[in-house]
C-alpha cells in the first residue's frame, strides 16, 4: 500500500507540473461556469411589470405544479362526503401541426368559445379535432383554497387512464381501468375524516371500491369541495428524422355529471362555478414554449383578459336539472419542463459541462500518450515497476482532478449561476437541494469518468489523437444524435448503452407517469436513472481500463 | 512549391496509418448513415437527402483526425525540424499539407459519401439522391480537414487540436441548442462550423443561413485557422 | 563555407547567444564544442532558419538559409537523429526528403549505401537503434550533395565501431573540399578529425584556433621520471632547473618525480651523464582535453554535468 501511495504521489507530481495540463483543467472549470451563467440568457421574466413575473406556483412539497381547471364549488367544514356520477367525457385536441412546438402559446384558447371549428388552429393544417386526451380528468376534488398550489386530493375518471386518486400533485393512485360513459357511467365519492381524504368508485352507487387514502396535513377545517374538469397539454411525438420532435398544443374535456350529493356533514347547494388558474395568472395551464412571453397576459384572444384572479365560468359551466356539464383546460400536476415548459432548467445551465468533457478526455489521455511518445514510459516503469498499478495511479490522479474541477464549476453554476440568471429574469426551474447535490456530484463523476476512459482508450491505442477521438465519439456523439436526428426509440436505445447513459446524472426533473408529456432526451429526460446511468459509464471507464492494464501487462514497455 | 507539394505528397503516401484511417472514415460514414436511415421510419416533409447523410457526423471525427494527424506528427517525432530544414519557406510547407489533405479527403469523401448515397437509396422509401446536399458533403468534409490542420498547426499538439476540432464540431451545437434566448441561437447557429457548414445538405426550407453561405463560412473557418497557422509557422522558432 | 556573424537570442531570462561570431571554412572540419546548454544547438538551429537570432547574421555561401532555393543542396545538416517519423521506412524518409529538393530516388540509393544503411532501407525507423538513426541522419544531410555540412553531436549513442566508422567519414568529406562543423561538448571526440576548434560557453566564442596552436598553448612539457634513485635524482634535477630559472621538481609517489622546465632529452643527458638510473621517462602530452578545461575553466556552466558524461 506504500508503494502504491508513492506512484500516487509520484503521478500526481507529474500532473501538475505540466501547465498545459493544470491550465486546460482550469479553464474547463471557468468554461462551464461561463456557459452556466451565458450573456445570452437574457429573460424576460419580472422586467416588464408585475404581471411578466413567471413564477410557477409550488406545491406543498416546494415543486412546481400545474394548476389550473375549472371548479364548481363551495366552501364545506368538517368532515363529510360528496358523490357524484359521470356520465361522459368529451374532448377537443389540438390540429396535426408538425410545426406546432413552441407555437402554441395560448392555453386559454380552446375554452374561448364553444365552438372548435372557428378557431383559426393556430397555424395547423388539420385544425382541432374531437377526443379526449388521455389525461383528461373530470371528477370530485377537496382543495384548501382556490389558490393555486394548495394542498388537495381528488378522485376522478381520465380520458384513457380509468378512475385515479390523486393528490398534492405527484400522488397518483390508479383505480379501476374503465372509463365513464353514457352507457356505463362511473360513480366517484371522496369523503374527508380530519386530515384524511379517501376516494372510493362504483359502478352503481351501491357498492364502493376504495382506490386510496390521503392525508393532508395541511387541510383548513374548511375546504373548498366540488367537481372539476381539466385536459392538459396535448403532445404527440411526429417522427420525421431530422425534424422530428413534438406537436401539440392544449387540449380542451367536457364532463357530463349528474347526482351530485354530499352527505355526512357536509351540506349545502351554492355550487359556484369558477376557473382556477386562468389568463393573467403567470405559468397557467403550463403555458408551452413561451420562454419570452410567458403567461400570455397579452393575449388578445384569451377570454376573460382582465386577469383579476378567478374569473367567472359561466361558459364553462352548464346545468340541465341535475345533470351538469363541466368544461376545463388545464392540469393539477407538478409542472413538466421540456416542450412544455418555460425558463431553464439548472441541467440546461450546465451545458459546459459538455466542454469539460473534451478537456477531461484530452487531459485523460494525454496524460497517459504522452508517456509513450517520450519514452518516459520506460521512467516510469523503472520508478515503479507494478505497471497495473501506475495505471491505477494515473486514473487516480486524472479523475480526482476532474473531480474537484467537475464540483467547483457545478457547485459555482447551481448556486451562483441561478442567482445570476433570475437576476437577469431568466426563470430557472427549482429544484429540490437533494437534486442538485446529486446534479452537481454526478456531473463531476461524469468528467472524472469520461477522463478515465480516455485514459484506458489512450493505453490501448498508445495515440493521442485516436484515443481522444475515440472517447468523444462514444460520449458525445451519442448524445449529440439522440438530441438531432434520431427518432426517440434508438436515441433512448443510444442513451441506454453508450457512455452518454451518464448524462442522466444531469436530469433534474423526474417523470411522472401521471402527466402525458414528450420526455425526450432533448429536454433533458434521460431513459435510465441518474445512478443507472452512472453504472453504464463506470462500466465502460472500468472495461477500458481493465483491458488496458491487461494490454500494459502484456507489452513491452 | 512543386517540390514541396511533391515532398509532401510522398510523405502522405508513405504514412502507414493512412489507408486505415481512410477505410475507417468510410466505412464509419456508410454504417452511420444506413443506421440512422435503418431506424428512421421518415414522415412526409422529411429532409430524407441530409438524412441519408447523417454519417458526415461521425466521418467528420476522422477527417478531423486525417487533419491533424498531418501536421501533429511532425511536432510529435520532432521531423517538424528536418522538413523547415528540407523547406524553410514555412508557408509553402504548410500550403503543400492542406493541397494534399484536401486532394487526399476529396477522393475519400467522394467515396464515403457516395456509399451513404446509395445505402440510405436502399433504405429509405423516397428517392434520395440530391446533388448540392453530396457534393456539399464532400466539400464539408474537406474544410473540416483543412480546419483541423490549421488548428493543430497553431496548437503545435494533436492531441490539443483535435480536442479543440471535436469542440467546435460537437459541443458547439449542444451549447447552442442550450442558449434560451432564440435570436442568439440563430446566431450561434449561423456562425459555428459544424451548424452553418451542414446547412449544405439542407434541401428543406426553414433554415439559418443558405447551403452555399454556409459552406462559406466554414471555408472561412478553415481558411483562418490555416492562415492563422501559416503566421504563427513563419514567426516562431521550429 | 558558413559564416556566422554576432548572434545574439534571448529566451526569456536566459541568453542562449551573446554575439555568437565563427566561419567554417571549406575543407576543414571545424570542431564547435562547449558544455551542454553554451548555445551549439541554438546556433545551429539559428544557421539552418529554424530559430529566428534576435540580432545577427548567419550565412551559407553568403546568403541566409531560409534565402537558399533547394537549401539542402547547400548545406546538410544532423540535428536531432531521433527526429523522424518512426512508422516510416528508411529508404521512404529520405524519399520525401530528395523530392522536395527535387531529387529523385536514385540519389536516395546512393545515401543509403554511403551511409551503410543498404541492407535495412526497407524497415521502420521506429525499430533502429541510435546509432542507425545517427547514420540515417548523415544519409538525409548528404542527399543534396552540399558543399557544406553541420552535424550536432554525431557521436552520440554510436558504438566503438561506429564511431569509428563517423570519424573516418567526417574526416573524408572535408577531405572532399566541404566545410564541415562538428559539434560536441567532449573535446577529445575531435581529437584526430578536426583541423580547428571553436569553444563556445554562455552563448559566445572563448577560442577559435587551429588545433595544433590549442595544443601548444596549453603543453606546460611536465615530464614524469621513475627512478629507484629518488633522492640522487631529484638533486641533479633541481640543480639544472635552478640553472635554468624555470621549472620545478616535485615527487609523485615513492619512485616517481614530476619534473617541470626541462625537455624530456634534457632530462635524459643529465641523469646519464651523473649515472642516476632511471626506469622511463613520460612527457606529458597535452590532449585537447586539457586545453579545453584550461580555456573553459571559469566559464563552465555546467561543469558537474561535462564531468558526469566525460568518459
Amino acid at each position: 500500500m506504500n508503494g502504491f501511495a508513492n506512484t500516487l504521489r509520484a503521478e500526481w507530481t507529474k500532473f501538475r507540473t505540466v501547465r498545459g495540463w493544470v491550465l486546460a483543467t482550469v479553464a474547463a472549470a471557468g468554461l462551464i461556469v461561463a456557459l452556466g451563467v451565458m450573456p445570452g440568457m437574457e429573460g424576460t421574466c419580472g422586467k416588464h411589470g408585475l404581471s411578466s413575473g413567471c413564477e410557477l406556483p409550488l406545491g406543498p412539497g416546494g415543486e412546481e405544479v400545474t394548476d389550473s381547471f375549472t371548479f364548481l364549488h363551495q366552501a364545506l367544514t368538517g368532515d363529510g362526503s360528496i358523490t357524484v356520477r359521470v356520465t361522459g367525457m368529451t374532448g377537443i385536441l389540438p390540429g396535426g401541426d408538425p410545426h406546432g412546438r413552441g407555437d402554441t402559446g395560448d392555453p386559454n384558447g380552446p375554452n374561448g368559445t364553444g365552438d372548435p371549428n372557428s378557431r383559426s388552429g393556430r397555424g395547423g393544417t388539420d385544425g382541432p379535432r374531437h377526443g379526449v386526451a388521455p389525461w383528461a380528468k373530470a371528477g370530485l376534488i377537496v382543495k384548501a383554497d382556490t389558490g393555486q398550489g394548495s394542498t388537495y386530493a381528488a378522485v376522478m375518471m381520465t380520458g384513457a387512464h380509468g378512475a385515479r386518486m390523486q393528490y398534492d400533485y405527484t400522488h397518483d393512485l390508479a383505480g379501476g381501468p374503465d372509463a365513464a360513459t353514457a352507457a356505463h357511467p362511473r360513480w366517484l365519492r371522496l369523503s374527508r375524516a380530519g386530515d384524511t381524504v379517501t376516494g372510493a368508485e362504483s359502478a352503481d352507487g351501491v357498492r364502493w371500491v376504495t382506490i386510496g387514502t390521503a392525508r393532508l396535513p395541511g387541510l383548513p377545517a374548511t375546504a373548498q369541495v366540488g367537481l372539476f374538469v381539466t385536459s392538459p397539454q396535448y403532445t404527440e411525438e411526429v417522427h420525421a428524422g431530422l425534424a422530428s420532435g413534438a406537436m401539440g398544443g392544449p387540449s380542451q374535456a367536457t364532463g357530463t355529471f349528474d347526482h351530485l350529493a354530499t352527505g355526512d356533514g357536509w351540506t349545502g347547494t351554492a355550487w359556484q362555478p369558477d376557473v382556477i388558474g386562468a389568463a393573467g395568472d403567470p405559468g397557467a395551464a403550463g403555458d408551452p414554449g413561451a420562454a419570452g412571453d410567458p403567461g400570455g397576459a397579452d393575449d388578445p384572444g384569451g377570454p376573460g383578459g382582465s386577469g383579476d384572479g378567478p374569473r367567472s365560468g359561466a361558459e364553462g359551466f352548464e346545468r340541465d336539472g341535475d345533470t351538469m356539464r363541466l368544461r376545463g383546460s388545464g392540469d393539477i400536476a407538478p409542472a413538466v419542463a421540456g416542450a412544455a415548459g418555460l425558463g431553464v432548467s439548472i441541467s440546461q445551465t450546465l451545458v459546459g459541462t459538455f466542454v469539460g468533457l473534451i478537456v477531461a478526455v484530452v487531459v485523460g489521455c494525454v496524460f497517459v500518450t504522452a508517456e509513450y511518445r517520450r519514452g518516459l514510459l520506460r521512467t516510469t516503469l523503472l520508478a515503479s515497476p507494478g505497471r497495473v498499478r501506475v495505471l491505477a495511479a494515473k486514473a487516480a490522479v486524472v479523475s480526482g482532478a476532474m473531480v474537484v474541477t467537475g464540483l467547483t464549476a457545478a457547485a459555482a453554476v447551481v448556486v451562483l449561476g441561478q442567482r445570476v440568471l433570475r437576476g437577469n429574469g431568466v426563470y430557472v426551474h427549482p429544484v429540490p437541494t437533494l437534486t442538485e447535490l446529486r446534479v452537481v456530484a454526478g456531473t463531476a463523476a461524469l468528467l472524472a469518468l469520461a477522463a478515465i476512459l480516455a485514459l484506458g482508450l489512450g493505453t490501448l491505442l498508445r495515440r493521442g489523437v485516436t484515443a481522444i477521438t475515440a472517447a468523444v465519439v462514444l460520449v458525445v456523439l451519442p448524445y449529440l444524435l439522440a438530441v438531432t436526428v434520431l427518432p426517440i426509440e434508438a436515441a433512448r436505445w443510444l442513451l441506454r448503452v453508450t457512455p452518454a447513459a451518464g448524462f442522466a446524472l444531469q436530469q433534474a426533473a423526474p417523470e411522472y407517469p401521471q402527466v402525458a408529456g414528450l420526455y425526450t432526451p432533448a429536454d433533458g429526460y434521460f431513459p435510465l436513472a441518474p445512478w443507472a446511468g452512472l453504472a453504464v459509464l463506470a462500466g465502460w471507464a472500468a472495461v477500458a481500463l481493465a483491458v488496458a492494464a491487461v494490454a500494459l501487462r502484456r507489452r513491452d514497455a | 512549391m512543386r517540390n514541396a507539394l511533391r515532398a509532401e505528397w510522398t510523405k502522405a503516401c508513405t504514412s502507414p496509418g493512412l489507408p486505415a484511417l481512410l477505410a475507417t472514415m468510410v466505412v464509419s460514414m456508410v454504417a452511420l448513415s444506413a443506421a440512422v436511415a435503418a431506424a428512421t421510419d421518415p414522415l412526409p416533409g422529411t429532409d430524407l437527402p441530409k438524412l441519408g447523410l447523417t454519417g458526415v457526423l461521425l466521418g467528420q471525427a476522422v477527417v478531423a483526425v486525417f487533419g491533424a494527424l498531418v501536421m501533429g506528427d511532425e511536432y510529435a517525432t520532432g521531423l517538424v525540424t528536418v522538413t523547415l530544414t528540407a523547406v524553410p519557406r514555412r508557408s509553402r510547407v504548410l500550403a503543400a499539407k492542406a493541397v494534399v489533405v484536401a486532394g487526399v479527403l476529396a477522393a475519400a469523401a467522394t467515396i464515403a459519401v457516395a456509399g451513404s448515397v446509395l445505402v440510405a437509396r436502399l433504405l429509405l422509401p423516397a428517392d434520395v439522391v440530391a446533388a448540392r446536399p453530396a457534393v456539399g458533403s464532400v466539400l464539408y468534409l474537406v474544410l473540416i480537414g483543412l480546419l483541423s490542420l490549421g488548428i493543430v498547426t497553431c496548437v503545435r499538439s494533436s492531441a490539443a487540436g483535435v480536442g479543440a476540432v471535436l469542440a467546435l464540431l460537437y459541443v458547439l451545437p449542444i451549447v447552442t441548442a442550450a442558449v434560451a434566448d432564440p435570436a442568439w441561437q440563430r446566431h450561434l447557429r449561423q456562425i459555428g462550423p459544424a451548424s452553418a457548414g451542414l446547412a449544405v445538405q439542407a434541401t428543406g426550407a426553414d433554415l439559418d443561413i443558405g447551403p452555399w453561405k454556409g459552406l462559406g463560412v466554414l471555408a472561412l473557418w478553415a481558411a483562418g485557422a490555416l492562415l492563422a497557422g501559416a503566421a504563427l509557422l513563419e514567426r516562431r522558432d521550429a | 563555407m558558413i559564416n556566422v556573424n554576432g548572434l545574439r537570442k534571448r529566451f526569456g531570462a536566459v541568453t542562449a547567444l551573446d554575439g555568437m561570431t565563427f566561419t567554417v571554412p571549406a575543407g576543414q572540419v571545424t570542431g564547435f564544442v562547449g558544455p551542454n546548454g553554451a548555445g551549439k544547438s541554438t546556433t545551429m538551429r539559428v544557421i539552418l532558419g529554424l530559430d529566428t537570432a534576435d540580432s545577427g547574421e548567419a550565412l551559407i555561401g553568403g546568403r541566409p538559409y531560409r534565402e537558399l532555393r533547394n537549401p539542402l543542396r547547400h548545406v546538410g545538416a544532423l540535428l536531432d537523429a531521433s527526429a523522424v517519423g518512426p512508422s516510416r521506412t528508411a529508404r521512404n524518409h529520405l524519399l520525401w526528403l530528395a523530392h522536395s529538393q527535387g531529387l529523385g530516388a536514385r540519389r536516395v540509393d546512393e545515401v543509403l549505401q554511403e551511409a551503410g544503411l543498404t541492407s535495412v532501407a526497407r524497415r521502420r525507423v521506429g525499430g533502429f537503434s541510435l546509432g542507425m538513426r545517427q547514420r540515417l541522419g548523415i544519409a538525409a544531410a548528404l542527399i543534396g550533395d552540399p558543399p557544406a555540412l553541420m552535424l550536432d553531436e554525431p557521436f552520440n549513442g554510436m558504438d566503438p565501431e561506429g564511431i569509428i566508422w563517423m570519424r573516418r567519414f567526417t574526416r573524408a568529406l572535408a577531405d572532399d573540399g566541404r566545410a564541415v562543423l562538428v559539434s560536441s561538448h567532449l573535446m577529445n571526440e575531435l581529437e584526430d578529425i578536426a583541423d580547428r576548434v571553436v569553444v563556445v560557453g554562455r552563448g559566445k566564442v572563448f577560442a577559435d584556433a587551429g588545433v595544433a596552436e590549442l595544443l601548444a598553448a596549453v603543453s606546460d612539457g611536465r615530464v614524469t621520471v621513475r627512478t629507484t634513485a629518488g633522492g640522487p635524482a631529484a638533486a641533479v634535477l633541481e640543480a639544472a632547473v635552478l640553472a635554468a630559472g624555470v621549472g620545478s621538481v616535485t615527487p609523485a609517489g615513492a619512485d616517481a618525480l614530476v619534473v617541470a622546465g626541462l625537455s624530456a632529452e634534457e632530462i635524459a643527458g643529465l641523469l646519464g651523464r651523473h649515472g642516476v638510473p632511471f626506469s622511463e621517462l613520460t612527457a606529458h602530452r597535452a590532449t585537447l582535453e586539457d586545453a579545453y578545461l584550461n580555456l573553459t575553466r571559469d566559464a563552465v556552466e555546467y561543469r558537474a554535468t561535462v564531468a558526469g558524461e566525460g568518459r
